[in-house]
C-alpha cells in the first residue's frame, strides 16, 4: 500500500468532501452523505468506492426498501407511457378514432388502455365527441413535456429521493409501473487512516494532477439558439440597409386586415383562423381622416381605380383588438404612421395562429417581414427575394410561382433550393395594391414580402421538430453548440 | 383555402391533352394559382389559392383556363345561350329575408358521375367560400323534367310543408329547422323572421327552401337526369349572377345547351344568365410601371388570349374583355398579373434594386442588447418562453390577482389562453422541467409582455420589454440575487435606490424593490408556497425588471 501522505495529496475534490461529510466518524448511508456533501448520489458511489479501495473508509452494505423500476416501468420510460402511445396511435389515426380502432392501433392491453384514456380524458388531451369518437383537443405537448409520472420515474432510475407520499408515486405503484424493492445501500465509516488523509489533505496547496479524473462540469452563460440566429437574421438585414419597424404582439384587426383590403366579411377573418382578444376588446384607430379613406376603398374604391369590395365598411370591427397573425400588420402600421420614401423596412415580427401544436406547427412563430418603399417594380422585387434566399438561406437557386394575397397584386410565392434540404418553400411576397397604398397617401410602388424563417431556423439548429425552437431543456441548451448562420 | 378533388382522366379528357405529373405540378397548376396537395392514382387534390375565383372552384373551369396556357382554345370563351319563357316572380315581402334570385335551364345534360360530383362540389365549394357559408349565395340545383310551367319565389308561412331532400315524410318548414341536419346547420341564416324563403312551380310543387334544403321530390339530381334547372339566391344581384355564370359554363363546357330565365321583381325585369363579357381599360403605363419593362403589343395580347381574355390595343392603352365571373378582377393591376403570369414569372429578368439607405435596429435593441450581454457574462444560460400562457401559472401559482391579465378570446386550451404579464412564473415553470437537470440552474429571459391597463374609462394593452434572472441551487439565497442585481444595474450604468418590500411572490423580508428611471425592478427569495405551486424543491431566487 502507498504511503498514506502521498495517498492524501492526490485524492480528488470529491474524495475529500465525501471524507468531510464522514467525519463525525458515524455509519453514514450513500444519500446522507450525498446531502452533506451537496454531491449528486453517482459522485459519492464513486467516491466511496475509491476510498474504499484506498483503505480509507470501511464499506457496509444494508437493506432497505427502496422505490424501484420494474420491467413495466423501464419499458414506459424508454418506449412511452401507456397514455403516450395512446396519443400517438391517435394522431397516427387522424386526430379522431372510435375505441376498437385506436385500441388496436395503440398495442396497449384492454386495461393498459382504460387507464390511458382516464388519464389522458381527465387532462383535456382528448375528448368524446357525439358519436363517441376519441378526438384530440391539440394541447398534449406541454402536458407530456411536464408530466409527472414521467418525471417521478426518471428520477428514480437516476437515484433521486423522491416524495414517496406524492399522488403520482401512489398512481405509479399502482400501475405497476413502479415497486418498493429490497435494495443495498451502501453506507461507508471514515477509519484512522482516512481521518489522518483528511488532515493531511487540508495541508496540501498542491494537489498532485491525474488527467484522467473527471473534473467538475461547469457551464457557460450562452444566448438561446433560436435568439441567437434572430439575431443574426436582424444584424443581415441592417447590414443590407433595412431599417427596423416596431413590431407589437397585438394589434388592431384594422391593420391586421383593413388596412390590408380584407373585407370584413372574408373567410380568413373567421374565428377559427385567427386569435381575438376578450380583454381588452377594442384599440384604437388611427386619424378619422384614415380610417375615412380605408372605409372608401373597402366599400366602392374611392380614388384608387378599383371598384371595392362593396358592403358597409364597420369601424366597430376594425377596433377589435387581436395578437398579430401575419408580419404584414406591422408594414400596414409603419405605412399608416408614415414611411419615408425611398426607404426600406423590415420587422422580425412574433405571429399567432390558433394552430395544434405539433412537429411543424407552433402557435406563435417568428415571421421575417419586409417592405421596399420606392418606385420599384416586380421584376425588383423577384431580384430581391433572390438575394434573401442567397444571403438569409444560402440558397443556390429560386423558383416563382403565382400567389394569392388579398393585399399584393401580383404576388408570388418563393421557393428557394437549400443545398441539403432542397427544394422549401420560403415565403410569399407582392406589390401591395393600389387599394392599400393610395388610401394612405402613398404614390409609389411598395414591394412586400413575408419570409417564413423557423423552418430555415430549425436546419440550421439542426432540429426537425418545431417546439424544440423555444426548447427549455437546460441539457440541450447547455451542450448545444454555438451555431452561426 | 378551399381543396378540391377532380379526376385527372377527367381533366385530360376535357382539355384534350394528357399532363404528366410534373408538368401538371410545376406549370399548370401554378398558371391557376393552384397547388396539387395529394395525388393518388387518377384522384387529384387540388388547393385553390385564390379565394377570388370561384371559377376556379371545378374542374370545367380549371381546364377553360389551361386551354388558354396550351394554346387549344384562346381568347375570350364564348357561351350560347337561349331566351325561354320561363319566369320566376319574386316576392317584395322576402326583402329583408333574402331578397334575389338568378336562374337558368340546361338542357341536354349528359350526366355522368364526373359531372354529378364536379356539379356537387361546386355547388358546396362557391357557397361555403365565396358564398361565405351561403349566406351571400345558395344554390339550388333541379330535374327541370319535374318543373312545370312559370316559378314564384315568395315569403311562405311557416306551417307551409314539403318533403324535404333525403326524408320521406313530409316537414313543415319551422319543422325543418329544427329537424333537418341542413336545417340545423344554416338555420340560422333564417332566425327571427316570421316567413321564409320558398320557391315553388306553377302547380306549387315545391323545389327548394333556401338557402336551406332542396325538396326529395325535384331537388335530387343522379345520373339519369336529363334537363337541369339552377336556382341561385342571395342578396346581391351581382354575386349571386356571378355564381349563377359558373355553374352555367361549367355545364355549358359539359355540351349542355343552356337557357336564360326571366326573373320578375316588383320594379323591374332582368334575365339571367347573361355571362356578357365585362370591360376595362389598363394604361399603357400601369403594365410597364409595374412590369417594369415595356411589352410589345403583340406580346401583351397574346397573354391575355392565353389567360382566356380578349385584348385590343388603343393609344396609351389596352382594352380588355374577360368573364363575366371574373370576381377578382376588382383593379386595372389585376389584368396586369394576368399577363406576367402569362409571360412566366420565372422567365422575367430580375432586377437589382437600388435603394441608397442606412439600416438601423429599433432603439430598444440597444437596451436588450446591452442586458443580455450582461447577464451571459454572468454565466447565465439564456431561454425562450411563449408569450401565451395560463392563468394559473401567472396568477394563481404566483399568489397574484388577475386584474391586469390581457385575456384571448378564443384561445385552443387553457394552457395558452392569456399572454404573459411577467417573465418569471415562466422561467420557474422551465426550471420545473429541469429538476433532474444538474444544479447550479441559472436561466434568464429578455422579452415582450402585454398588460391590460386603464386611464379614465379605456381599458388599453401595455406592452414592456422586461427581463428576468432565476437561480436554483441548495444554497442560493438572498445575497447571490442582490449580487447579480447589483452587477447587472452596474454593467448598464444604473443608479438606484433599493428598498425592502413586501411581495406575495417572495418570501417576507427577503425582498427588495428599486425604481430606476421610472422603470421597476424586484428581487428576493421565492417564497415556499411559489415553490410548492410549481413543484420546486431546490432554493430559487429571481429578479425581473423593466428595460
Amino acid at each position: 500500500m502507498k504511503n498514506i501522505e502521498d495517498i492524501a495529496k492526490a485524492l480528488s475534490k470529491i474524495e475529500v468532501s465525501t471524507l468531510e461529510a464522514l467525519k463525525e466518524g458515524d455509519l453514514s448511508d450513500e444519500y446522507q452523505i450525498a446531502e452533506r456533501a451537496s454531491l449528486n448520489i453517482d459522485s459519492v458511489r464513486r467516491a466511496i468506492a475509491w476510498l474504499s479501495e484506498k483503505g480509507l473508509v470501511e464499506l457496509e452494505k444494508m437493506e432497505e426498501k427502496q422505490p424501484a423500476l420494474t420491467e413495466k416501468g423501464i419499458k414506459a420510460l424508454s418506449e412511452g407511457l401507456p397514455e403516450e402511445k395512446l396519443i400517438e396511435a391517435l394522431k397516427k389515426l387522424g386526430g379522431k378514432a372510435n375505441f376498437g380502432s385506436l385500441l388496436k392501433e395503440s398495442g396497449l392491453s384492454k386495461i393498459e388502455f382504460d387507464a390511458a384514456f382516464g388519464k389522458a380524458k381527465r387532462n383535456s388531451i382528448v375528448v368524446l365527441d357525439e358519436e363517441k369518437n376519441i378526438v384530440l383537443t391539440g394541447i398534449e405537448s406541454s402536458f407530456f413535456a411536464s408530466d409527472k409520472t414521467k418525471l417521478l420515474l426518471n428520477d428514480i432510475k437516476s437515484g433521486f429521493k423522491v416524495d414517496e407520499n406524492s399522488f403520482e408515486f401512489a398512481d405509479a405503484l399502482k400501475r405497476g409501473l413502479l415497486e418498493r424493492k429490497n435494495k443495498a445501500i451502501l453506507c461507508a465509516k471514515i477509519n484512522e487512516r482516512g481521518l489522518k488523509a483528511l488532515e493531511i489533505s487540508k495541508k496540501v496547496d498542491v494537489r498532485e494532477y491525474n488527467l484522467n479524473v473527471a473534473v467538475q462540469r461547469i457551464f457557460l452563460g450562452k444566448k438561446q439558439p433560436y435568439a441567437r440566429f434572430l439575431d443574426e437574421v436582424r444584424s443581415k438585414l441592417v447590414a443590407m440597409g433595412f431599417k427596423e419597424m416596431e413590431s407589437p404582439l397585438i394589434v388592431e384587426e384594422f391593420y391586421n386586415f383593413d388596412v390590408l383590403f380584407q373585407p370584413q366579411n372574408h373567410p380568413a377573418r373567421d374565428w377559427a383562423s385567427t386569435f381575438r382578444l376578450k380583454s381588452p376588446r377594442y384599440g384604437k384607430l388611427p386619424a378619422p381622416e384614415i380610417v375615412e379613406a380605408i372605409k372608401e376603398a373597402h366599400e366602392n374604391g374611392a380614388s384608387t381605380g378599383s371598384i371595392g369590395w362593396g358592403y358597409r365598411w364597420n369601424a366597430e370591427l376594425a377596433m377589435r383588438l387581436m395578437p398579430a397573425a401575419h408580419g404584414t400588420a406591422h408594414s400596414a402600421r409603419q405605412m399608416v404612421k408614415g414611411v419615408e420614401i425611398p426607404q426600406k423596412y423590415f420587422a422580425i415580427a412574433r405571429c399567432y395562429r390558433p394552430d395544434k401544436i405539433d412537429k411543424t406547427h407552433l402557435m406563435e412563430f417568428n415571421q421575417l417581414e419586409g417592405i421596399i418603399v420606392a418606385n420599384l417594380s416586380f421584376r425588383h422585387l423577384l431580384g430581391i427575394l433572390k438575394e434573401f434566399a442567397e444571403e438569409i438561406a444560402g440558397a443556390s437557386e429560386v423558383r416563382f410561382k403565382p400567389d394569392y394575397y388579398p393585399f399584393t397584386e401580383p404576388s408570388v410565392e418563393l421557393s428557394a433550393r437549400h443545398p441539403i434540404l432542397g427544394w422549401i418553400e420560403f415565403g410569399g411576397a407582392g406589390l401591395f395594391r393600389p387599394e392599400v397604398v393610395r388610401p394612405l397617401g402613398i404614390k409609389c410602388n411598395v414591394l412586400a414580402w413575408g419570409l417564413g424563417i423557423d423552418r430555415l431556423a430549425m436546419f440550421k439548429l439542426g432540429i426537425d421538430d418545431m417546439r424544440d425552437l423555444f426548447s427549455t431543456d437546460l441539457d440541450w441548451l447547455r451542450n448545444h453548440e454555438i451555431v452561426r448562420l | 383555402m378551399p381543396t378540391i378533388e377532380i379526376s385527372k382522366k377527367d381533366l385530360e379528357m376535357l382539355l384534350g391533352k394528357k399532363l404528366g405529373a410534373d408538368e401538371l405540378k410545376d406549370r399548370a397548376m401554378p398558371f391557376v394559382k393552384a397547388d396539387i396537395e395529394d395525388m393518388q392514382g387518377d384522384l387529384l387534390k387540388i388547393e385553390i389559392k385564390d379565394t377570388n375565383r370561384p371559377d376556379l372552384l371545378s374542374v370545367e373551369g380549371i381546364v377553360r383556363e389551361l386551354q388558354g396556357f396550351y394554346g387549344i382554345k384562346i381568347g375570350l370563351p364564348k357561351f350560347k345561350i337561349k331566351r325561354s319563357n320561363v319566369k320566376v316572380k319574386v316576392d317584395p315581402n322576402l326583402l329583408n329575408i333574402r331578397p334575389r334570385g338568378a336562374y337558368a335551364i340546361a338542357k341536354n345534360v349528359k350526366v355522368t358521375e364526373h359531372l354529378l360530383k364536379q356539379m356537387i362540389q361546386l355547388q358546396e365549394k362557391i357557397c361555403e367560400t365565396f358564398g361565405r357559408k351561403r349566406k351571400e349565395i345558395a344554390i339550388g340545383l333541379f330535374d327541370y323534367d319535374k318543373v312545370s310551367g312559370n316559378l314564384r319565389y315568395y315569403a311562405a308561412n311557416p306551417k307551409t310543408s314539403f318533403i324535404p331532400l333525403d326524408f320521406n315524410e313530409e316537414l313543415s318548414l319551422e319543422e325543418i329547422l329544427k329537424k333537418h341536419p341542413k336545417g340545423q346547420e344554416y338555420g340560422k341564416l333564417l332566425s327571427g323572421f316570421e316567413k321564409y324563403p320558398l320557391l315553388v312551380d306553377e302547380k306549387g310543387e315545391v323545389l327548394s327552401m333556401p338557402p336551406v334544403i332542396n325538396s326529395e321530390y325535384s331537388g335530387k339530381v343522379t345520373i339519369h337526369t336529363r334537363n337541369l334547372f339552377v336556382d341561385v339566391t342571395g342578396f346581391d344581384q351581382k354575386v349571386i349572377n356571378t355564381a349563377l355564370d359558373i355553374v352555367c359554363a361549367a355545364l355549358h363546357d359539359r355540351g349542355a345547351k343552356i337557357e336564360s330565365v326571366t326573373v320578375e321583381y316588383k320594379d323591374k325585369q332582368i334575365i339571367t344568365p347573361m355571362l356578357e363579357p365585362k370591360k376595362i381599360i389598363v394604361s399603357t403605363e400601369l403594365i410597364e410601371n409595374i412590369a417594369g419593362l415595356n411589352f410589345k403589343r403583340d406580346e401583351i395580347k397574346k397573354y391575355a388570349n392565353m389567360k382566356r381574355m380578349y385584348c385590343r390595343p388603343k393609344k396609351k392603352c389596352f382594352e380588355f374583355k374577360y368573364c363575366s365571373y371574373r370576381a377578382d378582377i376588382m383593379h386595372a393591376v389585376d389584368i396586369v398579373e394576368d399577363i406576367l403570369i402569362a409571360a412566366d414569372y420565372n422567365k422575367l429578368r430580375l432586377e437589382k434594386a437600388q435603394v441608397p439607405s442606412k439600416g438601423a435596429e429599433l432603439p430598444l435593441h440597444n437596451y436588450t442588447k446591452t442586458m443580455r450581454e450582461a447577464c451571459i457574462g454572468l454565466g447565465i444560460q439564456e431561454v425562450l418562453t411563449f408569450t401565451l400562457t395560463s392563468k394559473e401559472r401567472q396568477c394563481r401559482n404566483m399568489l397574484l390577482s388577475e386584474e391586469n391579465i390581457v385575456e384571448l378570446e378564443n384561445p385552443l386550451s387553457n394552457e395558452y389562453s392569456i399572454f404573459r404579464r411577467s417573465l418569471m412564473p415562466e422561467l420557474l415553470s422551465v426550471l420545473a422541467k429541469n429538476k433532474h437537470r444538474e444544479y447550479p440552474q441559472k436561466i434568464f429571459e429578455v422579452g415582450k409582455v402585454a398588460l391590460k391597463k386603464r386611464s379614465s374609462n379605456e381599458e388599453f394593452v401595455e406592452e414592456k420589454e422586461l427581463v428576468s434572472v432565476i437561480v436554483s441551487h441548495r444554497k442560493a439565497d438572498f445575497n447571490e440575487i442582490k449580487a447579480i442585481f447589483d452587477a447587472i444595474c452596474c454593467a448598464m450604468g444604473y443608479k438606484s435606490v433599493v428598498e425592502k418590500v413586501e411581495h406575495p411572490s417572495f418570501e417576507k423580508g427577503l425582498c427588495a424593490r428599486a425604481l430606476i428611471d421610472n422603470k421597476g425592478a424586484i428581487f428576493g427569495v421565492v417564497s415556499k408556497e411559489v415553490m410548492k405551486n410549481f413543484n420546486l424543491d431546490v432554493p430559487v431566487v429571481a429578479l425581473e425588471m423593466e428595460l
